[in-house]
């Protein structure tokens, strides 16, 4: 035991397992704001051809990434999910800010953003699946 | 440097092991030539490829957190061996 004792205490002593074993702990409220984001994203791919209705999802999703990065922000010993959902916060808003800098936002490139956030928001969501309960 | 020569550029990524290079290698070249047939505009496109490296940021902080994961598991799995040890 004491062997097996002093091996974990070395490893430990590493930075890397240091952050690994203080690592968050899976959290159900993140896990279902990534999946509403990834589900949104998933309808509103759909509905590209009608701009107002496009507009308005845009601003929706944004919100809602904004709520996942204020969410995650300020638990501890989670940087690579707070620096993850600012990334894919960055994406839905910069569909937001086309919108509002232009009238004429072309249905591609609303389908390639919405397909964007779904498939960023997929990893997210299967990563966060995988944490230590 | 032209575009043909960049589009080159994209179809020696096709080839790489990794998943999200051919992904992000296709997903450029989409976009590219969505721009050339006038499909999306200057502003467009460049956001969009913009995008291509946040997700690949995306990616990396992913990896790197199934592989905390994966150690957490193994330090927890030793940490409740040693106490099962007389």
């Amino acid at each position: 035991m004491k062997k097996l004792l002093l091996v974990i205490s070395i490893m430990l002593s590493g930075c890397a397992v240091v952050d690994a074993y203080l690592m968050t702990h899976y959290d159900p409220n993140e896990y279902k704001l990534v999946t509403d984001i990834r589900a949104e994203a998933q309808i509103y791919k759909s509905q590209c051809d009608d701009f107002a209705t496009s507009k308005t999802n845009a601003i929706k999703l944004a919100n809602n990434t904004n709520l996942f990065v204020l969410y995650s922000e300020h638990i501890p010993h989670n940087d690579q999910l707070i620096s993850a959902s600012q990334d894919l916060h960055a994406i839905a808003k910069g569909l937001v800010d086309q919108y509002s800098e232009s009238d004429k936002v072309s249905t591609g490139f609303c389908k390639i953003k919405f397909a964007s956030i779904e498939s960023n928001a997929d990893i997210i969501q299967k990563t966060i699946a995988g944490r230590p309960r | 440097m032209s575009v043909e020569i960049f589009q080159g550029q994209l179809g020696q990524a096709f080839s790489s092991p990794d998943p999200a290079v051919q992904q992000a290698a296709n997903n450029a070249n989409q976009y590219t030539e969505m721009f050339k047939q006038g499909q999306l505009s200057k502003d467009e496109y460049m956001q969009a490829m913009a995008d291509i490296a946040t997700s690949a940021r995306i990616n990396q902080s992913m990896n790197d957190m199934s592989n905390l994961e994966t150690l957490n598991s193994a330090i927890t799995g030793l940490i409740n061996l040693a106490s099962l040890v007389g």
